[in-house]
């Protein structure tokens, strides 16, 4: 017998794994947010581009700061601060200035990730929780949202003072009237102003395709949160010149709902592991999102909506828990007999 | 519309054997045949060192408890009688035997005195322990047991041709080569049960083990092909039955308790084997596969034979082998020892390489994607059990049902965080049975003052 026979490795079964793993899973979420993301770069300049890379090293470099000083095991290979990094990107106009995702990127992976214990321990998303602390933070700051196709930035333009900000169709609509000059088919398309990654939610919709055909996500969440939304718009509609379904696609398809309901809101940490679980969760989402954009002070509901619902999702999780196998039929086979 | 049941997972078959017809092997110089191959008390040894045994001798047996005798696979002489750990850590006694080559076999074979129309459940019964059959999916239960304890009790017959784990196609050969054998011991089983007809579930991968079976029985109604749908674990006897009858097994019950009885096919082989020609059960079919085998094949392999001769057999090793799995990738206990013997519960022994064989994690993580949850046919959340009994939490494993864990393995297979959670819920079982035991033996005591 050699020696190298003699080293067998002896594990406990199965012995055998899916092809996916954390990182893989994390890839596919980057390469479904890469179109909203060429998006940006087209229709606002390539300060767009200079903002997430920004926010993606701020992550990455506070992530492995962080583990490296308190002695505990590396996980930037995993991608999931890279995620953190170009969502929280995502959620800012593109005339923030360019401290302002490093402050982000702090919050969300030392504050929320890190100190809960790292991935998948987190209790709320981190980069709707950065998005959140930077619009109470500083609100002057973010509150710069440009037109696209004028005045395209570029990459390394640091101030921004002079721009022509413009409501967000969401504001219009928040004060009672139609958004001037924007077509639902602009909105659509992305030809609005917005944050760097909301504004087209056809390019959204598509890398949520994208992540439901690789089974990174299920349908559960998107739909019944947007499903939600649809509905009450619908049946509510605030503002009165338009039609109801014409409220209803504008409410749909400004802010962050599509990249709240597609990207945020499936965050796996911060979701329900059950498909139960997850049609709760995403109607929670949903009628926190309008109850705020209809009564709320600020005219965007998802962030909060999101958040209010990650702390839920234990209990949520509990309360879906799927009937085991064999456990009421026992009884009925009993009386049965 | 195939039988099928909810959740379970899709795992890549592998099944390259599948037309591979079985190959006998050539008897090794000597095997290595433990004492103990089936669930109950290990069998004492009826044979001494420089003995000189017939091939279907009676080699160990069992005095009193549950259990079933032990049988010389090969003629020759007894060598030693050495204490050897087996795959689950236990001291089990194996009878070595030197190969004589001369095949001698035992007088006392022949077939069975009554004939199929005398046979009664009692002489089933006893035809079973003197073969020592047990069950051949890998479980190892004693078969006269299991008929015993479902006489009178049950209204379906299931023999189970699913084989659902990757790789192995030991049924599927079986099928395609034995079918008078399968189908005799069903009539067998029939009669003592009392039932009219029987079940054989096999699943649709098997396209040609069904049409063959279907034209097989085409002129009798006893024998229902049924042809299930391939998803792991689909042949896990809960599973099987739910997708045929609609009825669910309680935790920690017997199928026997929903009316069902099912049987290995190569056991039902088996049982057939022993009333015909009286052979007891001493060869089975091992499905040899693996990236490291140079020629991947079913075998009829004698018991006791180590997995050393069984890889020569098959052409040998090309590369280094970092892990042999005696069983499926799926449930397959990984074996430390080349030297270890083939059993009567072992239906593959993989070869497999690092290539196939995942990494293993230290600082592995959950993520809560929830593909678990998904897995799992048997209802439970095995994100929570395992992030419990990792915290050791074990109250909360047995609020959150993990005893109902059948170890399939399917859980732990999807896991992209390498959460070895399968073995979390055995540790967090295996606790909780602890906790159980102690509880009861102070009751006990209470009772006894």
């Amino acid at each position: 017998m050699t020696n190298k026979e003699n080293m067998l490795h002896v594990a406990s079964s199965p012995h055998i794994k899916h092809v996916d793993t954390t990182t893989s899973i994390m890839f596919d979420v980057i390469v479904a947010l890469v179109p909203a993301l060429i998006w940006a770069v087209y229709s606002y300049g390539f300060r767009a581009l200079t903002l997430t890379l920004i926010s993606v090293a701020s992550c990455i470099v506070f992530e492995y700061l962080y583990q490296k000083l308190l002695k505990k095991p590396l996980t930037v290979r995993d991608l999931s601060a890279v995620v953190t990094g170009i969502l929280i990107a995502f959620n800012l106009p593109v005339s923030v200035p360019l401290w302002v995702p490093v402050m982000g990127s702090f919050f969300a992976i030392i504050v929320v990730k890190q100190l809960f214990g790292g991935i998948g321990k987190n209790i709320v998303n981190p980069a709707l929780a950065a998005r959140v602390f930077l619009f109470t933070a500083w609100p002057s700051k973010l509150s710069g949202f440009m037109h696209p196709f004028e005045d395209k930035l570029s990459a390394f333009s640091v101030s921004c003072g002079d721009i022509t900000a413009s409501a967000t169709p969401l504001a219009s609509l928040k004060t009672g009237v139609s958004p001037d000059n924007v077509t639902l088919f602009d909105m659509f398309m992305g030809n609005t102003s917005g944050c760097i990654g909301e504004v087209s939610a056809i390019l959204v919709i598509i890398g949520g395709v994208y992540l439901l055909i690789r089974r990174v996500i299920t349908w559960h969440i998107p739909v019944s949160f947007i499903g939600t939304v649809a509905l009450i718009t619908y049946l509510f509609p605030q503002v009165e010149s338009v039609q109801p379904y014409e409220f209803m696609l504008a409410e749909l398809l400004s802010g962050g709902l599509m990249i709240g309901a597609i990207f945020m809101a499936t965050d796996y940490a911060t979701s329900p592991v059950t498909s139960a679980g997850r049609l709760i969760y995403g109607v929670g989402c949903g009628l926190i999102t309008v109850f705020i954009r209809y009564f709320g002070g600020y005219s965007e509901g998802v962030s909060f909506a999101i958040l209010i619902m990650n702390l839920l999702v234990w209990y949520i999780d509990m309360f879906t828990k799927p009937r085991v196998f064999g456990k009421i039929k026992a009884k009925k086979t009993k009386e049965a007999v | 519309m195939a039988f099928t049941f909810r959740g379970g997972i899709h795992v890549p078959e592998h099944k390259h054997t599948a037309s591979k017809e079985i190959k006998k092997m050539t008897e090794p110089k000597s095997v290595a045949i433990p004492l103990s191959q089936h669930i109950g008390a290990p069998c004492t040894a009826t044979v001494k060192v420089g003995d000189s045994v017939d091939k279907y001798q009676i080699i160990g047996n069992v005095e009193k408890g549950l259990g079933c005798p032990v049988h010389a696979s090969i003629s020759g002489k007894v060598t030693a009688l050495d204490i050897r750990l087996n795959a689950m850590g236990m001291n089990v006694t194996h009878v070595v035997i030197e190969n004589d080559f001369e095949n001698r076999i035992s007088a006392d074979i022949k077939p069975y005195e009554k004939s199929f129309e005398e046979i009664t459940a009692d002489d089933l019964i006893e035809i079973t322990k003197n073969a020592g059959i047990s069950g051949m999916g890998g479980a190892t239960f004693p078969t006269y047991a299991k008929i015993q304890s479902a006489l009178g009790n049950v209204d379906r017959l299931i023999i189970n041709c699913a084989e659902c784990e990757p790789y192995i196609t030991a049924n599927h050969r079986l099928l395609l080569e034995s079918p008078d054998d399968i189908i005799g011991g069903v009539k067998i089983l029939l009669k003592v049960f009392g039932l009219r007809d029987g079940d054989i579930a096999i699943e649709d991968n098997k396209p040609d083990a069904i049409e063959l079976m279907k034209k097989k029985c085409a002129d009798s109604d006893i024998i229902n092909v049924r042809v299930m749908k391939t998803k792991y674990p689909q042949g896990d006897e809960r599973q099987l039955i739910y997708a045929l009858t609609g009825r669910q097994i309680p935790a920690g019950k017997l199928p026997a308790d929903v009316g069902c009885v099912v049987f290995n096919a190569e056991t039902c082989a088996a049982i057939y084997r022993a009333f015909a020609y009286g052979y007891p059960l001493t060869s089975r079919i091992v499905t040899v596969d693996g990236d490291c085998i140079n020629e991947p094949c079913s075998v009829l392999v004698p018991i006791g034979t180590s997995y050393r001769d069984l890889a020569e057999f098959c052409g040998g090793l090309k590369r280094e082998v970092q892990t042999i799995v005696n069983g499926g990738p799926m449930m397959g206990a990984a074996q430390w020892d080349m030297d270890a013997p083939v059993t009567k519960g072992t239906s593959a022994v993989l070869f497999l390489s690092e290539k196939s064989y995942p990494d293993v994690v230290d600082d592995y993580k959950c993520i809560r994607c929830g593909r678990c949850v998904r897995a799992c046919q048997m209802g439970l959340m095995p994100s929570y059990t395992a992030l419990f009994s990792r915290e050791r939490k074990y109250d909360l494993c047995e609020k959150y049902d993990v005893m109902s864990c059948v170890e399939c393995g399917a859980c732990t297979y999807v896991c992209p965080g390498s959460v070895p959670i399968t073995h979390l819920n055995r540790v967090a079982k295996s606790k909780i049975n602890e906790k159980r035991k102690n509880a009861q033996a102070k009751e006990v005591k209470k009772n006894d003052k």
